[in-house]
């Protein structure tokens, strides 16, 4: 059986309006907004046309991906300049770090798209050549942000003139810049 | 030796105290009855009365009520003015007045390009929401009914992504990235009140207005997905709403 209160077909107004106050029955607090019922009625849509007006973007602050390095070992700090430059795609050279002395750490970009990058460092008159092979993960943000490269590292090799050793710490190479991806230990005695 | 009328002045009093013991013992049984079920009608108060009328009212009605067939019509409008929206439609069935299970389908849609990065995103799945109303008003049976309740929802999708330039800037060369259904998944809860009116009929409409929250998610090995359909446009916690048209059988 139904309990039809209302006898004749309900009007939009009262269709719309009656429950609120039939919910007050249960609810007394809402007694005391008395007139402002109605505004309370259209309140959340109010809202949520409010929210869907807005819009964020929220791409990352740092949106470049580099590789950290860290010396350790007996040489923390070279004192020797450091020049470090690579092969572009063109086939011409490019340097990443020129002359740098007291070197502790540096960051050095990773190519998009190569599964192979070679760099070449050069310490007073010894030159090393170390290759870094790695896989290229396309990462998206958002269509509000670039797209970019993320890497795995798969393995790391070297020539020992000035550099003693690299060992891979994080085979991932992202955003994060906390992370230190490889430890170099230089030689003591470079020559 | 015993005289035959001792004897049997005896068997008289024993009679005796076994019906008086029966008495006794029938008299206060009543009597406890009267104590638990009293004859006298007692004075009600008029809440008393009311939840007297409502209960009679309830123990009335029967345990299934109907099925309401209902269509969202803000994520209609919302696909038509934007490039992302859904379709859903759900069937809610009524038990008592108070309980209303229901499930939820729709098609969620994406085809989107924006301008500053050149970046198009393209997705078009299904979704699905599991979950119960409550009807809170005082009189469950009017026409007329305010609702509390809950969702658990979940998508599995693919999607497309098209970025035409990615230089890069040390090393040179263009690397756009053309990936094709890149498979994603995501599970949600979503919190809701809403109303409902009749209108005309088995004609009723009604909204919600309702608080998503991601429960799991996997994006898949792009690391982002931008529109999950159902969901909406990335974000963990969002308010959103519904704008129902009901019909009920």
């Amino acid at each position: 059986m139904r309990n039809n209160n209302h006898s004749s077909v309900p009007t939009f107004r009262r269709a719309f309006l009656s429950p609120l106050g039939r919910v007050r029955e249960g609810l007394p607090f809402l007694s005391l907004l008395g007139r402002a019922r109605e505004g309370l009625l259209f309140l959340p849509l109010f809202l949520l046309l409010f929210l869907a007006s807005c819009s964020s973007v929220d791409c990352p602050l740092n949106n470049t991906v580099y590789a950290n390095y860290k010396l350790m070992g007996r040489v923390t700090t070279l004192t020797d300049p450091l020049t470090i430059w690579t092969n572009r795609n063109d086939g011409n050279d490019t340097i990443l770090i020129n002359q740098q002395v007291n070197t502790d750490s540096f960051t050095l970009p990773v190519s998009y798209a190569r599964d192979r990058d070679t760099l070449f460092f050069r310490t007073n008159t010894t030159l090393d050549t170390v290759t870094i092979d790695k896989t290229n993960i396309p990462h998206f943000e958002s269509v509000d942000c670039g797209m970019n490269y993320f890497h795995e590292v798969k393995g790391i090799h070297y020539t020992r003139n000035a550099i003693d050793s690299i060992t891979i710490q994080n085979r991932d190479i992202t955003y994060d810049t906390s992370k230190k991806h490889f430890y170099v230990y230089f030689k003591e005695y470079r020559y | 030796m015993i005289h035959p009328r001792s004897i049997s002045m005896y068997i008289l009093r024993s009679i005796a105290i076994s019906l008086l013991v029966l008495l006794v013992s029938t008299a206060y049984a009543q009597k406890e009855t009267v104590a638990k079920h009293p004859q006298q009608p007692r004075h009600l108060s008029k809440q008393e009365q009311e939840a007297m009328r409502r209960k009679q009212i309830d123990d009335s009605i029967p345990f299934f009520r109907g099925v309401q067939v209902k269509v969202d019509a803000i994520g209609l409008v919302q696909k038509a003015v934007s490039d992302y929206g859904q379709y859903e439609a759900g069937v809610r069935v009524n038990l008592k007045d108070k309980y209303f299970p229901v499930v939820e389908f729709g098609l969620g849609k994406a085809d989107h390009r924006e301008v500053t990065t050149a970046i198009s995103y393209h997705t078009s799945a299904p979704y699905a929401k599991i979950g119960m109303d409550f009807n809170i008003m005082k009189n469950k049976h009017d026409i007329y009914r305010t609702y509390v309740g809950a969702r658990l929802a979940a998508t599995s999708f693919k999607y497309d992504v098209d970025n035409p330039a990615i230089i890069d800037p040390v090393y040179g060369g263009n690397y756009p990235v053309h990936q094709q259904g890149v498979k994603a998944k995501c599970s949600w809860m979503e919190a809701l009140a809403g109303i409902d009116a009749k209108i005309y009929g088995p004609i009723h409409l009604g909204w919600s207005v309702r608080y998503y929250r991601r429960l799991s998610h996997d994006d898949g090995p792009l690391g982002n997905v931008w529109y999950v359909p159902g969901f909406g446009k990335q974000a963990s916690t969002r308010i959103g709403g519904t704008f129902d048209i009901i019909v009920e059988l």
